[in-house]
């Protein structure tokens, strides 16, 4: 199976790693059942497709913006809307909000892995044009819902389990599952995180290091993303 | 990095500033701000150029970079991580040059 059909020379490795990801949200994880997954896919695509909301307005408190009936509680919306188009406006007192109308701390952690992966690859497809990765038929299992009691508040607004490496690879940690989908995907559409402190003019696929990095660094900036 | 790279991290700020000594530099973060704008016809054009001056090849490898940022930025403001520790001073005149030191994002590591 493939996920991009198109003349343009998609690496094998690439593609793969988009099918193996939307093939994760599909499957029931820590906190969310596979089709709460695929909801809060299709909600990323829904926020990013409609007209510009500002940071502080709330999605569902706008008229007919979100169904009543909507499979995920209202506040998970609103943090999906707010995470996908405004990421950069994030402060503790917005997470607490969130936390704050009983979303649970680790289930907010997997949220945002969700979210941040459907960013990544659905903004890869609507730049070259191509139609996004399809969903797959979701699990209806549901979740253990487990805390995991080794994650703990510490240097994140959110548990973070006892983890080396960088702050950013931490951030997920409390939801190992996340942090997979995460290195999958940062290895063929960035560099593997074993080579990330390699010789910086090392070539990688049909970029050099350094335009990588400008990539990324670029993208960075115009995100409004500190780190 | 090499030392006989010649960088300048000004690129970073704005495709305006050019190169910055990375081939096709200046034409990549144009490509970046495309894909920020989200400008269909921004994107469309930015792709010919790009497929023009570096090939398919180079189009497809650098909106995966971009894109793999669009994840790594909301993983890092979505859950409040702090800049590294051993981050902070070594990169405390590049983040002055680039011009982030005022995002609402800033969060540094306690010491």
């Amino acid at each position: 199976m493939v996920a991009y059909t198109t003349e343009l020379p998609i690496r094998l490795d690439l593609d793969t790693s988009h099918v193996e990801v939307a093939s994760r949200w599909a499957t029931t994880g820590s906190w969310w059942s596979g089709v709460e997954r695929v909801a809060i896919v299709e909600e990323v695509r829904r926020a990013r497709d409609a007209d510009d909301l500002a940071p502080w307005e709330a999605p569902s408190q706008l008229d007919g913006l979100v169904a009543k009936d909507h499979l995920l509680p209202t506040a998970v919306v609103d943090a999906i809307w707010r995470i996908t188009n405004h990421p950069g406006t994030l402060t503790a007192e917005w997470h607490a909000s969130i936390l704050g109308q009983d979303v649970n701390p680790q289930a907010y952690v997997e949220l945002v892995g969700v979210v941040a992966q459907a960013n990544a690859v659905d903004r890869f497809a609507d730049a070259l044009n191509v139609a996004r990765v399809t969903l797959p038929e979701a699990s209806s299992d549901q979740p253990l819902r487990s805390n995991d009691n080794s994650a703990e508040v510490t240097s994140h607004w959110v548990p973070t389990a006892q983890v080396k490496g960088p702050n950013v690879v931490k951030a997920l940690s409390a939801v190992p599952f996340e942090v997979e989908s995460m290195s999958l995907l940062s290895a063929t559409q960035y560099v593997p995180m074993g080579t990330l402190l390699s010789d910086l003019v090392s070539d990688q696929n049909s970029l050099t290091r350094m335009q990588i990095e400008l990539i990324a660094a670029r993208t960075s900036k115009l995100n409004e993303c500190f780190y | 990095m090499n030392q006989d790279s010649q960088i300048s991290f000004e690129a970073i700020d704005g495709s305006q500033a050019g190169d910055g000594g990375v081939k096709h530099g200046a034409l990549l973060s144009r490509l970046c701000e495309a894909m920020f704008t989200q400008d269909p016809d921004e994107i469309a054009s930015i792709r010919d150029e790009v497929i023009e001056a570096a090939g398919p090849d180079v189009l497809v490898d650098a909106i995966a970079v971009s894109a793999n940022f669009y994840m790594m930025t909301r993983i890092a403001d979505g859950t409040g991580t702090p800049l590294d520790v051993g981050t902070i001073e070594p990169s405390a005149e590049i983040r002055e040059i680039v011009g982030v030191n005022d995002f609402m994002s800033r969060r540094e590591a306690s010491r």
